[in-house]
């Protein structure tokens, strides 16, 4: 018989509650911001039998913290919380601009960093920065726990290495030795929130190297690899965007040369003007 | 204080800083049944079958309805034309029409049921272009057995125009610019969604609709059902931003129908996707050729314009006819020939859009004076200069004279930003005229009661959807009665209480409607002086309250005045007559483009507007402003995309961006030029769609200078420029 | 589903099924259609409301998500009748055109004042960022938030 869309939603209390709630429902979707899941169950682009709400789950945190030689995020974290931790904002600039730029205000209050990469869009705009700043992602499952580097998380559009049943746990930040400097930069269509023609975050460091996080260039986030003391590197033979309603590939290649450039030099300039990390 | 120029507070204001005003969608009626319609993504297709079966077992499903269960034949509807039938018949023209409507008890229930109904369909060719409707070989878009009598009929346009003067072809001038311009497909997007009621009442049926011209919706929906206008009743709630999308109608005589038919109050809100199918500008292609003599007047402007309409008529033609007829602008010319087609396409119909056809042909038509001011080394300032008539002179030789120094905008504009100043890298600065024809034949009716006790009423059609009708015509009223504007009440949007009114649209009612108040309040002041005679120991200086007590007595009573204004309808003008004012705006900006990336800054923006009197400047700066950055939007950055099969690509806020607060000029200023020399209140013009005319030339000039190329198509996109500048330094290696 | 959850103040219990957005719980259930209803993803700020004190786009939020939890909305910012300095800013510097826009607007505006109590004109910007309006040019309605923060709204309690 035909029916109403019928969607079922659990807010489980613990780990256990929500692996059994998964293993039971294995196209659940999960929820923690929703800003990305209720849009794409609205449009019918989405639609699982259940909804499982993260927010109540004891072990996944919600705080940031400095744990060792690291700073970690929790999953339930939001983007504003993200923007107004300290720590990040003295340690990881470029993080928080690129947070800043996630949306709006009402965005960023329900949003999570967690929910932004596991979307796996590739114009995921905290991407560029996590994966220049050489995050990794702490996973959970049924099975146990593991970490992987963030740029090996993404798979493609849509797509990551989270098994069945896996969630993020956390995103740890490896505090640098030496002195940093960062910077992000982005292309859009308008001055307004807009997603990203273009998106990348450039970290440099003083021993030489430079490493680049790419965003809406390919079908995933990537990292370049480089030194700043040596003729800058053409990023465009890293690069492989398409044609969309936003850009054409053309110009999103031009544009990367004059982003890399611009990025590395404010980099550059933050790095000259920090102080030695403790 | 005086009333008349004061920025007297909104009303409503508080209503909607409080979330109190109702909205159309806002309205709950009792035992009221959700609608959701049902149409295909593709453009243009035959319907073979649809399956509503499985859809009915939807509990709470109280009808699906397609077009074999309207009346035979299908009812038509349209302002204009009635070619539109209230569902798709056989065939659909364009992504989003409706081919099934589904009613239930929830909208739960109804959009499960939409999701079920399964439409057995052939997708057939589309045209989506101007040049694909100008092919004598594309498929036509409306039958041709429903256009008897029109020799047009075979093809896809829907009417043609030539207007003009003088002798273009033998016209001599020392230069000619000739180019072509395209002007995007954009929409209105309010920030309300369209949302419908209807119901049936003792009378007949009464219709809720946030229209901006509750006696067109009237009479248009008494139209497709046979019923007499008496018998309909259209309530009006203010629109949630109007700009033309909400003045014709679109699913209100269906749903007239719906309630009619079952019996029971239906309720059909749009989402913002639905709502972008319903409603949009007609884009436009033109060429212009325009001749100058050495020192910049201009010998001859020779122009051809395509607008390319939608499937159905709605009130297309009117678009073209009015915007082609004063494409030439605010200026002289020896000579003028313009050539307007609407064509017919399968897409979204346009319709109405502030500016009614205008901001294509201006910027057009702006443009070639920028590029000729340039090959002549003349000051784009200093070449408008030479061609603007004087006041009181005929520059379009069948039409109404300039009616204002319109010089002085120029001169206003082009100080607000520094014109005169050197330029630092990067930057450019630009400037534009523009002007509309307001109204020309219509009719506004005007009701005024003079309560027992002192206080006033205002009835009257016009529809306040933000520009502040309400509270102008309270002034009025105020002014003309000498009565505290807290101790008037106006009421509007009742076609059973309100009397008639040709619309709220060509920036005609503060004129119109102000001048029927003024004439009701005449009436009514004219009856008080009677009744002052009439009554013993009554004089002038009496209170209202008191003279109405002696004058009365215990039976009580009011006073009641009613007043009319409109212009005449001419049989013999091709517009039905002339224009009853001009509206003039002069946009200047400077802009920087950074070289780069093409991205735009828009550092300053300088309005000045030609008003006659501001009733409430506060009002009419809000207005100017929001029409300005209006422009922004389709100049830098507003485009519907559309896909091979006709599907609009960018639909919703997403990927069709409008110009949000961080995108709106670093500086703007709106100047207001008021001579009193108006045909309305006070010497008063109409206002509010300048911006959509100016702007574009303006900064279309600007970004052109700033970066070096010379773009011709809207929206002037980043990667557009970029490209642009591209191409030029490949050209030039 | 039956959901508790405050609402401007008040608890309040509701039916509803688990994919209704707050936002359509807000206006069919509990009838306070103050909040309005525009692009439904989340882009144009017309559904804002304070969750917890934080401005969310209530389209963006499942309802069953707010058991427990505290919800403001336009119709619960005036006290006992009178308008906060917010809305009485937005009153007399014109900022109000077909006025659709505004309760997102106001609640925004609410949510950054009381955050950043002075708040520099770039910043009033970036906070009203996701609230589109489509009558005016924005400045009256920067004006208005400048206004109100000069007047103090964001010492107030929420």
């Amino acid at each position: 018989m035909a029916t109403e869309r019928r969607l079922e939603y659990a807010r489980p209390e613990s780990l256990d509650e929500l692996f059994g709630l998964l293993r039971a429902h294995p196209d659940a979707r999960l929820l923690a911001g929703g800003t990305d899941l209720l849009v794409r169950l609205r449009k019918g682009a989405d639609l699982p039998s259940m909804v499982v709400d993260l927010k109540r789950v004891a072990e996944v945190r919600h705080d940031i913290a400095r744990i060792g030689g690291f700073i970690r995020i929790g999953a339930r974290a939001v983007i504003t919380d993200v923007v107004g931790d300290k720590s990040l904002r003295e340690r990881f600039p470029a993080l928080v601009e690129a947070a800043l730029v996630v949306g709006s205000v009402q965005i960023r209050n329900r949003a999570t960093i967690a929910g932004n990469i596991c979307n796996a869009s590739p114009a995921a705009d905290t991407a560029p920065a996590l994966v220049a700043y050489d995050a990794s992602v702490n996973l959970i499952g049924p099975e146990g726990s593991r970490a992987l580097p963030l740029e090996q998380f993404f798979i493609g559009p849509g797509r990551t290495m989270l098994a069945t049943g896996e969630i993020v746990a956390s995103i740890d930040l490896p505090l640098p030795d030496g002195r940093t400097g960062s910077a992000f930069g982005r292309l859009t269509r308008r001055h307004g929130v807009d997603l990203a023609i273009v998106s990348l975050c450039c970290v440099t460091h003083d021993s030489g190297t430079a490493r680049f996080g790419f965003g809406a260039v390919g079908p995933r986030p990537f990292a370049v690899n480089t030194r700043w003391d040596a003729p800058l590197e053409d990023m465009r033979g890293h690069a492989s965007p398409i044609s969309d309603l936003r850009a054409g590939a053309e110009y999103r290649i031009a544009m990367l040369p004059v982003l890399t450039r611009r990025t590395l030099n404010t980099a550059l300039d933050r790095m000259r003007h920090a102080h030695t990390s403790p | 204080m005086p009333i008349i120029g004061s920025s007297l507070s909104r009303l409503g204001a508080v209503e909607r800083v409080t979330g109190a005003q109702q909205y159309a969608a806002d309205i709950r009626l009792d035992n009221a049944l959700q609608v959701k319609l049902v149409s295909l993504q593709c453009a243009h297709a035959r319907i073979r079958a649809i399956e509503t079966a499985e859809a009915a077992r939807v509990p709470g499903v109280r009808g699906i309805f397609t077009a074999e269960d309207l009346p035979q034949p299908v009812p038509r509807f349209g302002p204009v034309v009635a070619d539109r039938p209230l569902l798709a018949e056989g065939e659909t023209r364009f992504s989003g029409e409706p081919v099934a409507v589904v009613v239930a008890d929830t909208h739960d229930a109804a959009a499960a049921a939409a999701r079920l109904v399964r439409v057995d369909f052939a997708e057939l060719p589309a045209v989506l272009t101007v040049a694909s409707a100008l092919d004598p070989n594309a498929p036509l878009v409306q039958d041709p057995a429903k256009r008897a009598r029109d020799p047009l009929a075979r093809t896809n346009i829907l009417q043609q125009w030539q207007f003009g003067w003088g002798q273009v072809d033998s016209a001599k001038a020392t230069l000619v610019v000739e180019n072509d311009y395209a002007f995007p497909m954009v929409t209105h997007f309010a920030i309300e969604p369209h949302a419908f009621l209807a119901a049936p009442d003792a009378n007949g049926v009464v219709v809720w609709s946030p229209t901006q011209h509750p006696y067109v919706l009237q009479r248009v929906v008494a139209s497709a059902l046979t019923l007499p206008i008496a018998r309909v009743r259209v309530i009006a709630p203010d629109p949630g931003g109007g700009f033309g999308g909400k003045g014709w109608p679109k699913f209100e005589p269906l749903m007239a129908w719906l309630a009619l038919t079952l019996n029971r109050p239906v309720r059909l809100v749009l989402t913002l996707e639905e709502t972008f199918q319903a409603a949009r500008r007609a884009s436009a292609r033109i060429h212009a050729r325009t001749g100058f003599t050495g020192e910049g007047r201009i010998v001859f402007q020779d122009l051809e314009a395509d607008f390319l309409l939608g499937a159905y008529a709605d009130i297309g033609a009117r678009v073209v006819s009015k915007a082609s007829y004063s494409a030439c602008g605010p200026y002289r010319a020896e000579h003028a020939r313009i050539v307007a087609r609407a064509l017919l396409s399968h897409t979204t119909p346009s319709t109405a859009f502030r500016g009614f056809g205008t901001p294509q042909a201006s910027w057009a038509v702006e443009s070639q004076l920028n590029e000729a001011a340039a090959a002549l080394g003349i000051d784009p300032v200093e070449i408008r200069r030479r061609n603007l008539p004087e006041k009181g002179e005929a520059f379009n030789p069948h039409d109404t004279p300039a009616d204002g120094e319109w010089t002085t905008a120029l001169t206003k504009a082009a100080a607000a930003v520094h014109w005169d100043s050197p330029l630092a890298p990067n930057r450019g600065r630009g400037i534009s005229l523009g002007l509309k024809s307001s109204s020309t034949a219509s009719r506004s009716i005007a009701i005024v009661r003079l309560h027992f006790d002192g206080s006033a009423s205002v009835l009257c059609g016009t529809s306040d959807m933000g520009q502040g009708a309400r509270t102008v015509l309270v002034q009025i009223a105020a002014q003309e009665l000498g009565i505290e504007p807290d101790r008037i009440a106006i009421v509007m949007g009742d076609t059973s209480v309100v009397p008639f009114d040709s619309s709220t649209s060509a920036s005609r009612s503060t004129v119109f409607m102000g001048n029927a108040v003024i004439d009701a309040c005449a009436s009514v002041k004219a009856q008080v002086r009677q009744i002052v005679e009439a009554t013993p120991g009554a004089s002038r200086d009496m209170p209202y309250a008191d003279l109405l007590a002696a004058h009365f007595g215990p039976p009580r009573g009011e006073v009641i005045g009613i007043g009319e204004a409109g212009n005449r309808y001419e049989p013999g003008h091709p517009l039905g007559g002339r224009a009853a004012f001009w509206e003039l705006m002069c946009a200047a900006c400077e802009v920087e483009v950074d070289p780069e990336t093409g991205e735009v800054t828009v550092h300053t923006l300088a309005l000045a507007s030609d008003v006659g009197k501001a009733l409430n400047p506060h009002q009419v700066e809000a207005q100017d402003e929001g029409a300005a950055v209006m422009g922004l939007g389709h100049t830098l950055m507003e485009q519907l995309v559309l896909g091979a099969d006709g599907r609009i690509l960018n639909l919703g806020s997403l990927d069709y961006r409008i110009p949000s607060i961080k995108d709106v000029p670093l500086e703007l200023h709106s100047a207001l030029i008021e001579n009193a020399d108006g045909p309305g209140p006070y010497g008063s013009k109409g206002a509010g769609e300048g911006g959509t005319l100016a702007v574009a030339a303006a900064i279309g000039a600007a970004v052109n200078h700033a970066a070096g190329v010379t773009i011709r198509d809207l929206p002037l996109t980043p990667e557009k420029i970029w490209m642009a500048r591209n191409a030029n330094r490949r050209l030039g290696d | 589903m039956t959901i508790v959850l405050t609402v401007n103040g008040s608890p309040r219990t509701v039916e509803c099924k688990p994919h209704h957005s707050l936002l359509e719980v807000l206006r069919e259930r509990l009838s306070l259609t103050g909040t309005k209803e525009c692009c439904d993803e989340g882009e144009c700020g017309a559904c804002t409301v304070l969750l917890n004190g934080r401005a969310v786009d209530a389209c963006l939020v499942l309802a069953v998500e707010c058991e427990g939890e505290t919800v403001q909305t336009i119709e619960g910012l005036a006290e006992n009748g009178r308008l906060d300095p917010l809305q009485q800013a937005f009153v007399e510097t014109g900022a109000v055109q077909c006025g659709f826009c505004i309760p997102g607007m106001i609640v925004a505006a609410r949510y950054l004042l009381s955050t950043n109590p002075h708040p520099s004109e770039d910043e009033i910007k970036e906070g009203l960022a996701g609230n589109l309006c489509r009558c005016a040019g924005y400045s009256r309605i920067v004006s208005a938030v400048s206004l109100a923060a000069e007047r103090g709204q964001g010492q107030r309690q929420d």
